[in-house]
Order: C-alpha cells, then structure tokens, then sequence
C-alpha cells in the first residue's frame, strides 16, 4: 500500500525531470543555412554530387530505406521488408505517404524508379549498383517485390542510397530544376546563383514533422565571408562551408554551438600500383612509416577528424581501428627504402587540386615528413577538372591526396581499372565473397580481413577522417552530429522556444 | 558619322566571331570533361561516356561549332547544363546585378576620382596634393577582395547596418537591392577611383602648364573657369580613354567582389561555369563580356567627337 504512491511520486518526479531537460521546440520559424557550393541541378538521379543531396536527400526526397542519424538502415517509405537469401526481396510500402503533386506514392513508382535506374539509356551514375537487378514485380499497389542475378549484401543499402529516392513518374523530365518527392519539405525556388528554397510539407506523412515552415539554403562560396554572415546574422547555420581554422574561435562565442562529428569522407594518400618504385610494397610500406598522421591533421584540419588505417570510415559497422598496424617510424622507412633498391630516396610528384584545401595543406605537412626518409617530393597543384581528367581518369600521376566521401567504397580496391591501379588477386576474392555472403557476422570478418590486408599491403595510405563540422545559432536543435550519409536533414530541425 | 559607326559595327561582327571560335576551341582543349566533373569521383567511365553522347559532345567540334553559333545568331545560346535555363536568359537575369554593381562603383569612380584628381592638381605640390595622392595610394594598394571584407566586418558584424552580402533582388523595391550593392560598390571602385584621380591630376596639370591657360588667366578669367572650361575639357581625353578601360575592368572585377558579397552576378557565372565545364554558359559570358567591352569602346570613340570638336569620323 506505501509502495504505491512513492513509485508514482518517483514516476512523477522522472516524468518531470526528463520534461524540464527536453529543449521545448517551437513549431514553425525560418532557418538560413550557407552551403559553399550550389548543386549543379537538382537531380539525385543524373549526378552524384554531394551538393545536390545537402539540399534534396531526407528534405525533399525520400527513398524506400532511410540511413538514420547513426547509420543504420531504418524501415522508411517501406514499413518493412522481407528476404531469406539476400537474391529475393519483398517490400511492403507504407499507405497514405502523398507525392508533394498531391498523388498517393503506389508500389509502381517503386517499380518506374528502379527499371529506370537499370536502364543504361538514363544515365543514372550509380547504374552499376543496379545491375544485380533482374525483375521488378508489382504484386499490388503496396508491395513490390525484387529479384537479383545473384544474392547482393549490400542491396538494402543500394536502395537507401540518394540515387534511390521515390519520385513520380510524371516529375521525371522536371527532376534537374523542381525535384519532387514526398520528403518534409516542398521544394519552392532556386535563385540560381543565390539560393534555393524549400517550404514546408503541410501533409508530410510522419506525424508532427517537419517543425521548420521555411528553409533557405544560401550558396556563399568564401569561407571568409561565410564567417561574417554568420558573425552578422544573415545566416543561422553553416553547414559545408567553414575551415577547420575558425573552430577555435567559434567555440568560445557564446552566440554559436559548433557540431563536430564523424563522416564516411576518408583522406587518401593515392598512390599509382603501376608506376615506379610504387609497384614495390616495400616502398609503399616506407611511405607509410615515413607519415606522422597526427601530424598532417594537424596540420591539415588542426587536429579534427579520426586518423585512418584503412579505407573503412568509423561509420561503417564494420570498422576496426587498424592505423596503428604500419605506424610512424622513419628509421624503418628507410630501412625498408634501402632493402628496395632506395638507400637514397627517389623524386616524387604530388598532384592535389587546390579546390579542397585539405588536399593542398596535407601535402605540404607530407613533403616535409618524405624529406626526412630521403623522398624528395614536390607538389604540382591542378584545377579540379585536370584532377579527374589526369589522375583519377588516366591515373596519370605518381601521388595524389583527395577525400573519398563514398560510403560502402572498399571495392575500390577490388577494380583493377580503379586509379589506385592496385591488382590483388587474393583481395579481389575476399571482396566478391564479402558481396554475397549474407551472414552479418561471416560478413564482418571478411570486411576485417579486408581492413588488415589493405593496412598491410598499403596500396594507399589513408591519412584520416575529414570531420563533419557545422557551426548553429545557439537555440537550434535537431542537427545531426554525425554524417553517415551526404545529407542535411532538416526534418527534425528546430528552433528551442 | 554614320558611315563610321557601320564600320565600327562591322568591326564588331569580327571580333565578335573570332571570340567565338577562340572561346569554343579553349574551352574543349582545356583538360577537364565536362562529363567526368558532372559525375565525380563516384561514376564509372562508362557512364561518363553514356552522359558526353547524350550532351552531343562526342560528335566532331566543327559540328558542334556550327550548330551552336547557328542557333546563336537566332538568339538561343544554347541551355545551361548545370541549371537546366536558357543561357540567355541566365545571363539577363545575372546582369540584374552585375550591371548596376558595376553602374554604382562607375559612378563613385567618376564623381570622386575626377574631383579629387582635379583637386590635387590645382594645389599641385601643396599639403592638400600630397594628402589626396597618398590617399589614392592606398586605393591603388589595397586590393578589392581585402576591401571588401573590411567593409564587411565594420559595416555588417559591428554595426549591423547592412546586410554581409547576398542579393533578394529588385522585387523588394529599389532600396533594398541598392543597399546590397553599396559595400560591393565601394570595393569595387575604390581601386578605380584611385587610378582615375592620378591620370586626372597628370592629365589637369599637362594642360595647366599651356599657353593658352595662361592667356586665359592673363585674360582675366576667373580661376574656376581656368581649371573647369579650359584646363579640365582639354584634360578630359585621356581621361575619358581610362575611364572607358576602367569600365571594361569593373566588369571583370566585379567577379572577385561577387564571391566576396555572394551575389549572384555575372562574374560568379562565368567562374562557376568555367569549373564545371557549363560549356554553353562559358561561350554564352565570354562572347556577351566581349561584345559589351567593344560597345564600350566604340561609345568612348564616339564620345572623344563630342569632346573634342576637332575630332571627325568621316
């Protein structure tokens, strides 16, 4: 009888403890959010650029399976799905969920969305990852079900990758400039050049969502000049804009939060597997132990972001810390230099593309630390458009240094053709079997063996994680810390009351 | 006159196509696909390739060349790859804010410039001379981009009186898209305005030094009229030659303040475009920069009859 009425007292006083600590959101306001570079079009299906899904993916757009703020798959256009061998998959779409033209999304959306993405004639520039598909079949309006060639593990992320969003068929040819899909928010106009605009979804179909009536991305270019909007208060967040320099400064004004978190984005030292001395592992390992990786990020992004050991990001599932497998060491360097037939070095050149500054500061640390092993390295600095026609292309280099933001992207190392150039045999083996083994823990261990395999045989070396870094008004809530995906969700955004 | 400004249009028509097949030539030999830097470091070459047939870029450069410059000469420019707009219509609509940017830094450049350079000239060698010459010599010194930010910090972060940058348009009323403009404006021609006052304090004190402005003074005329009539209309021809140039020049510099103020200008396109391999969109500025910069000169040419009565065209 006393029990009663203390454990509801002690219900009561939680209830109440937890209500004064949630933040209280207000429903409605505008946020202004600086974004460095506009999206070329707005089409997720016509090009990969991340720009494109900082506005459109999770605000406008929505596909059938949601990456979350953690980076786990979760149920979202599709309540659910079913498969027993990973070739054969069945999803049950969920009812009422309305295009922003008003129409109910039906399963032969689905079905328009993924015969297209197979079509060769779209031009859809994730195509490759549709090919397993074999048949899509509408068993109703709310159930489409998908065969594959052959059992693919990584199907459900292919359909929660950006280039799966659900759009209707009658939007398709309007796509590139008035996106329509069944996200949060309604696009409503793009200032080319200036801004685009997105409206709130009066009729979302997640329950009182989105909080925001208006959001206005703004293209600001200069990092300089992003800071004093923001200083100003013409902007409310900077989302992809400021340097790694300006987080000291941020942090100690009381008017701003500055959100550090990680990303799929992994910093790498590409080396080209077919040229001299590169083709050597030997050397490679030298590099390797010739590079204080605390230091370039130091150097690179003051000290922000995860050093690498491989090419799997702290967001995959699978990640294992294997960077202190080839560590610092410049006496082993040179050692190993010495057993390759270098016992004074060699010339190098490194070609960066000074449009990501992180490229350019990496390798002024790197030539420093090269020089001290006998590796006289110089930098050749490339407009972006030479970048990907020489390096990534023609593989036309010796060393390069870029952030391979790709999640899910190891198989790199498994394409011959890649620009790494890297041919192993063995290693191709353990990716094809990793692709069709369904078993998340057989899974796992391949994707270690993989990580410990790549640290060893060092086809690259992965400096580190390029950290996600967004600086917000104090009073607005709801940014997602982490960036398993190339969005900017705004869905949950709020302003605190 | 007539038969001049024909010649001068003719004249136009060639540099106009020579510009054409120059930018057409540099942007295609220029390393860097415009296919590849749609699709980035995540698609394949196969799809690069599948992307430059569906834009026509595969088919030989002649073609190309004559199907764009045929549509050209009907009006249609071509559509913008990154933007999915008419190229001309994109250009009209970035001319909104790059032309009175560069009206308004025009203005400051004239109605500052001239007097002060005036100024300077008449107290030549005095106090007042030497403070506007160091004065000018830091317009010429401080470089546009770094004005602007200073411009930026002291009127938008500390005293908040404008916006930092950033461009609504001319929908909200005039004053509004003016405010927008000044701080650019002024960094924008404060460069200018420096050049044009040193040319008119050289070109104010050649004249002063003729004969015929001593005959004026002996004459008895007032001093204002010495310098405004006689000194300064004779002055004004070199002056009015930079002016033209500097025209042109605040035209291209307005590229940097655009990025510094983030307006949506002309000079943003082209760069913006030039990176992206927007093919259409960098033939489309270039060959509109071009032909505004010889109808500039062709007004300053024309201008020099009006100034100078001794000047004729035929």
């Amino acid at each position: 009888m006393t029990l009663r009425p203390s454990l509801a007292a002690v219900g009561a006083a939680l209830a109440l403890a937890l209500f004064a600590a949630a933040p209280v959101l207000a429903q409605g306001g505008n946020l202004v959010v600086q974004v460095s570079t506009e999206p070329p079009g707005l089409d997720l299906t016509a090009s990969p650029a991340s720009a494109i899904a900082g506005v459109i993916f999770y605000n406008v757009q929505e596909a059938l399976i949601k990456v979350d703020r953690h980076g786990k798959l979760a149920p979202w256009l599709a309540e659910r799905w079913y498969t027993t061998d990973s070739k054969n998959y069945t999803f049950f779409l969920r009812k009422g969920v309305r295009f922003h033209n008003g129409r109910e999304m039906k399963a032969a959306d689905v079905k328009y969305v993924l015969d297209r993405a197979v079509n060769p004639e779209t031009t859809h520039p994730y195509r490759v990852q549709y090919e397993a598909i074999k048949d899509v079949i509408v068993k109703d309006d709310y159930t489409i079900s998908v065969t594959l060639k052959q059992p693919d593990a990584m199907f459900l992320w292919t359909v929660a990758r950006q280039g799966s969003v659900i759009y209707p068929k009658e939007a398709v040819e309007t796509m590139k400039s008035q996106p329509i899909g069944t996200g949060p928010f309604v696009f409503s106009d793009w200032v080319r050049g200036d801004r685009i605009v997105l409206t709130r979804n009066k009729d979302y179909w997640v329950k009182d969502l989105p909080h925001l009536d208006r959001v206005t991305y703004r293209f600001i270019p200069d990092a300089n000049s992003a800071l004093a909007a923001l200083k100003a208060g013409d902007i409310d967040v900077s989302a992809f804009g400021l340097g790694p320099e300006s987080v000291d400064e941020l942090k100690k004004d009381g008017r701003f939060q500055v959100i550090l978190g990680d990303t799929t984005n992994d910093v790498t030292l590409s080396l080209n597997n077919t040229k001299k001395p590169y083709t050597d592992k030997r050397v490679r390992l030298a590099i390797t132990h010739a590079i204080n990786k605390e230091e370039v990020l130091k150097g690179a992004m003051f000290g922000y972001g995860k050093i690498l050991g491989s090419n799997v990001d702290p967001l995959n599932p699978y990640f294992v810390d294997v960077s202190k497998r080839v560590p610092y060491d410049p006496a082993k360097a040179k050692k190993l230099l010495a057993e390759a037939g270098y016992p004074n070095g060699f010339d190098a050149v490194l070609k960066v593309s000074p449009q990501y500054s992180y490229t350019v500061r990496s390798a002024e640390v790197l030539v420093n630390q090269f020089a001290k092993v006998g590796i006289r390295a110089k930098i050749e600095q490339i407009e972006w458009g030479q970048w990907l026609s020489q390096v990534w292309k023609d593989a036309n280099y010796e060393m390069s240094i870029i952030g391979h933001a790709e999640a899910w992207d190891i198989g790199n190392f498994a394409n011959p053709n890649y620009y790494f150039r890297w041919d192993n045999a063995e290693f191709r083996r353990l990716y094809k079997e990793s692709e069709v083994t369904v078993d998340d823990k057989k899974r796992r261990e391949l994707y270690v063996t993989m990580q410990n395999m790549l640290a060893d045989e060092a086809p690259a070396v992965w400096l580190f994680m390029h950290p996600r870094l967004v600086v917000a008004k104090k009073g607005v809530t709801g940014i997602w810390k982490d960036l398993p995906v190339p969005s900017f969700d705004l869905s949950e955004v709020a302003w605190q009351k | 006159m007539r038969r001049y400004v024909l010649r001068r249009l003719a004249a136009l028509a060639v540099t106009l196509f020579f510009v054409s097949v120059l930018v057409f030539v540099v942007i295609r030999v220029l390393p860097g696909d415009p296919a590849m830097i749609i699709l980035g470091t995540e698609g394949s070459p196969e799809a690069a390739a599948q992307l430059r047939r569906s834009m026509g870029l595969d088919r030989p450069l002649v073609v190309q060349y004559v199907e764009w410059i045929g549509r050209g000469l009907r009006g249609d420019l071509g559509r913008s790859i990154q933007y999915d707009v008419p190229v001309a219509s994109l250009i009209l609509s970035r001319m909104n804010v790059t032309l009175p940017l560069a009206l308004l830094a025009a203005v400051l450049m004239i109605a500052a410039g001239i007097p002060l350079g005036v100024f300077a000239a008449t107290r030549h060698r005095r106090a007042a001379d030497y403070i506007a010459m160091t004065v000018s010599q830091f317009g010429v010194a401080i470089p546009g981009f770094w004005a602007g930010l200073l411009l930026i910090l002291l009127f938008s972060v500390k005293l908040g009186w404008v916006r930092s940058g950033g461009f609504d348009g001319w929908g909200q009323g005039l004053w509004p898209g003016l405010r927008s403009l000044i701080l650019p404006a002024v960094a924008l021609g404060l460069f200018q305005l420096a050049v044009l006052a040193r040319t008119t304090r050289s070109a104010v004190l050649e004249v002063l030094a003729e004969e015929y402005v001593k005959t004026a003074r002996a004459k008895g005329v007032a001093e204002g009229g010495v310098v405004f009539r006689h000194a300064l209309s004779n002055a004004m021809i070199p002056v009015v030659t930079v002016a033209g140039v500097q025209l042109g020049q605040l035209i291209a510099g307005s590229i940097i303040l655009e990025i510094v103020f983030y307006l949506p200008g002309l000079g943003r396109l082209a760069i913006g475009a030039i990176g992206a391999r927007d093919l259409p969109v960098v033939q489309g500025v270039v060959l509109f920069a071009a032909s505004m910069i010889v109808v500039i000169n062709v007004l300053v040419d024309l201008l020099y009859g009006v100034l100078d009565p001794r000047i004729r065209y035929e």
